[in-house]
């Protein structure tokens, strides 16, 4: 059992630490909300400065631009953002996008794309999600049909993230129109410029706008633009689903303890004069039971990925880990709430503000993430039927 | 990074399942469980004989100084099959001790403990019931007379030797003793967990300065890290354990039938299987990830292994409280192995520290003033 990391992954750890501390992750500009999940807000220009270093496409093939290191120097990465509250919120998105791209894409995709992928200087969404199929993907009814050069795209995408500051999406579309469940879908990666798209905001309960809502009518897609050939794309999505699951949770557990670290450091701080809330053994309990747990899910991830990296089935521990890092987030945040009493309401910026008003935005956002990326109910059925090999629930006919 | 056992680890863990599968069925820990002495005298012999209660011991005295992770590869075994036996504080915990001590007593039992020949028990709690320096009354001199009580000692009906820890003059001070000198009685206490706890009465036991397990007041500082080792074993049998419920319950909601399908195609069966198993899987890694720490000897090792202690009793009592959810009333049944691996659980989460002592540990090392 070896949990530490190598000489070189500890050096590239201090490469990393030393770059935050020579560019504050607060110095720069945000071009979109926090979503929760731990990597921060959205910013082009944290995007780009990783970039620069080489370090979005350092797990990428050499003859894609890469460096070809292991996933491991990914997991220092993003550890060491997230625990510095680094605004990464596109990241993970362009790693799924750029992977599907080297796997499945289209010449004309990895030479158009991937190099300002590789730069910082473009991130995508997500177009899985339609107002009639959420946990029932497969319901889905986008469809694209071949004319001439181009596939003909017409159809609605729901709750895709940052997708109005994003310049590509990946939609999953019905390519054979007799088609049902999951044969004849195909993946396409569209331009949001192309006529036709139409991007609208959904604000959410937390009063900003992450999710976006993509209306698509007869949008022209170039026919190259397709990630493998049409009607592989359900086995494409099943391929990538453990590893999107995987990289769209990883840094929860980082972000949730330095969340806890604040709530210590108010806790530690003595209230009119009086003894400190540490001192109060329920509070003192329950601060350290969070850390335990967060600690577990920390190690249940780093099984994962490690079962990841050696191409073992990871179903089990990376739904599970999904689970615990979505529903502990919202335990942890929730702790949070009381804690703060009736501070915690107040909205960062406001006068009275605890703790920037960090925990009432993290608090908001949390109840979205059992949700999102496929509910903790899909999670559950997941594990239970892929990794404990219990029998599926017969599927409803209507 | 390399989160997988060695081979030789693996070969342990094999061996240990096929052997325990054999000799150690549920019936035989049923039946250890309800007799208020059971003991498993055959099958400690024949570990003896495969060398496991000399797994830690120096190979100049006789062992096989095997490593920490060894022991626990072995441990997760022993908790998956319920092995009941004193290996967790006679081959782990007093051994680490008796090791770390050295002195001519020390390196005279270690060979008779790796044998298997001799069985060590540990006498630290008092009343109240908190393993800690500042907790502990006993008044120890050597030379002089041991008069007063231990409690919630395991296994002290097998035991040759016992640990006992007090208050000495210079600080908290250990005794190595053997079991049968003069004044010492051991008191069955009734536990519902089938494990056998006692109650030493110590009745002006004479003790003489060879009694002393390292220096005088430095017995919590000698025993701490044996402590240490003996809270990641008990997890390691927690998670074992726990791993046996997830099957159990796994295998139960495959083959029961109800309403025309099996339980487990049910989304209420299989979300609570889903839930055993993210807090079996979370609580082993963490426990292993502690062991690593230990074994490079990090600074942060002390809160790594209260962390899992802690993290594992809760997410394990867990399991095995839905495990009953899961496997319905015949689980309720005294005959269904089901109550013997809670009741497992629930003694090694009490065992070492329990949760309540880890968690502190803890929230000092967050940085809770």
């Amino acid at each position: 059992m070896d949990f530490g990391l190598s000489g070189p992954e500890q050096a590239f750890a201090d490469e990393v630490r030393a770059f935050l501390q020579a560019h504050p992750p607060e110095t720069f500009p945000e071009d979109g909300t926090d979503a929760g999940y731990g990597s921060g807000a959205h910013s082009h220009a944290f995007t780009r400065a990783l970039g620069e270093r080489g370090w979005l496409s350092m797990g990428w093939p050499r003859e894609h631009g890469g460096q070809a290191r292991p996933m491991s120097y990914l997991l220092v990465l993003l550890e060491a953002l997230a625990a510095a509250g680094a605004p990464f919120g596109p990241v993970s998105g362009c790693l799924q996008v750029s992977d599907s791209i080297i796997r499945h894409g289209s010449e004309t995709l990895q030479r158009e794309i991937l190099p300002r992928v590789a730069r910082g200087e473009v991130t995508f969404w997500q177009g899985y999600s339609e107002p009639g199929a959420g946990s029932d993907l497969l319901a889905l009814t986008t469809r694209a049909r071949l004319d001439g050069d181009h596939w003909v795209l017409d159809g609605r995408k729901i709750w895709s993230s940052h997708a109005g500051i994003a310049a590509y999406g990946t939609v999953l579309a019905r390519t054979d129109p007799g088609s049902t469940r999951n044969r004849g879908l195909t993946m396409l990666m569209v331009d949001n410029r192309l006529p036709g798209m139409d991007v609208r905001p959904i604000r959410s309960l937390t009063g900003q706008v992450y999710h976006y809502e993509i209306f698509m009518d007869g949008v022209r897609v170039p026919r190259d633009w397709v990630m493998g050939k049409s009607g592989e794309g359900f086995g494409q999505l099943l391929k990538g689903l453990d590893t999107d699951r995987f990289w769209g949770r990883f840094y929860k557990a980082p972000f949730l303890r330095r969340i806890l670290g604040l709530l210590v450091e108010y806790a530690n701080t003595p209230v009119d004069g009086g003894p400190s809330l540490a001192r109060d053994p329920v509070v003192r309990r329950r601060l350290a039971h969070a850390a335990t747990e967060i600690a577990a899910l920390r190690a249940l991830f780093y099984r994962a990925a490690w079962l990841i990296e050696r191409g073992q089935p990871a179903t089990g521990p990376v739904s599970a880990a999904k689970v615990m890092a979505d529903e502990l987030g919202q335990r942890v945040l929730s702790m949070g709430m009381e804690i703060l009493g009736p501070y915690g309401v107040l909205r960062a910026g406001s006068r009275w503000a605890r703790l920037r008003g960090e925990i009432e935005h993290q608090y908001q956002t949390s109840w979205g993430h059992t949700l999102a990326g496929g509910t903790s109910e899909i999670q559950r059925t997941t594990i239970a039927v892929r990794a404990l090999g219990l029998p599926a629930e017969p599927r409803g006919r209507v | 990074m390399d989160l997988s056992l060695s081979p030789a680890q693996q070969l342990l863990q094999n061996s240990a399942r096929t052997l325990l599968q054999q000799r150690c069925p549920p019936e035989r820990v049923q039946e250890l469980a309800l007799d208020p002495r059971g003991f498993a005298a055959d099958l400690w012999k024949e570990i003896a004989t495969l060398g496991w209660p000399g797994l830690l011991v120096p190979t100049e005295l006789g062992g096989s100084s095997g490593s920490v992770g060894d022991a626990l590869a072995l441990v997760e075994e022993m908790g998956r099959a319920c092995f009941p036996s004193p290996f967790i504080a006679s081959a782990i915990v007093a051994t680490a001790a008796l090791t770390a001590a050295g002195g001519r007593r020390a390196q005279a039992l270690l060979p008779a403990l790796a044998m298997g020949e001799r069985i060590c028990a540990l006498a630290t709690l008092e009343e109240s019931a908190r393993l800690d320096p500042g907790a502990l009354a006993l008044p120890v001199a050597a030379p002089g007379r041991l008069t007063g009580r231990k409690l919630f000692v395991p296994d002290a009906h097998v035991a040759t030797d016992v640990i006992v820890l007090g208050r000495g003059a210079a600080g908290p001070t250990a005794l190595l003793l053997p079991m049968d000198r003069t004044g010492i009685t051991a008191r069955p206490l009734d536990s519902m967990t089938g494990d056998k706890l006692f109650e030493l009465e110590f009745a002006g036991v004479e003790t003489s300065p060879d009694d002393v397990l390292g220096a005088p007041g430095h017995g919590w500082a000698l025993l701490a890290p044996a402590f240490r080792l003996g809270a990641l074993a008990r997890s390691a049998e927690m998670v074992g354990a726990a791993q046996r419920v997830l099957e159990l319950c796994v295998e139960h909601a495959r083959v029961r039938v109800q309403g025309g399908r099996p339980i487990g195609g049910y989304q209420a069966i299989q979300h609570a299987c889903a839930d055993l198993f993210r807090d079996v899987e979370s609580a082993r890694w963490l426990m292993w990830e502690a062991a690593w720490k230990l074994e490079s000897g990090r600074p942060d090792a002390d809160a790594a292994v209260a962390s899992a202690k802690a993290y594992g009793a809760l997410a394990c009592l867990r399991v095995a409280r839905r495990g009953h959810q899961i496997m319905g009333a015949i689980g309720y049944a005294e005959e269904h192995p089901l109550h013997l691996f809670h009741k497992r659980i629930l003694a090694a989460g009490l065992d070492m520290g329990d949760a309540t002592l880890h968690l502190e540990a803890v929230a000092r090392a967050i940085g809770l003033a």
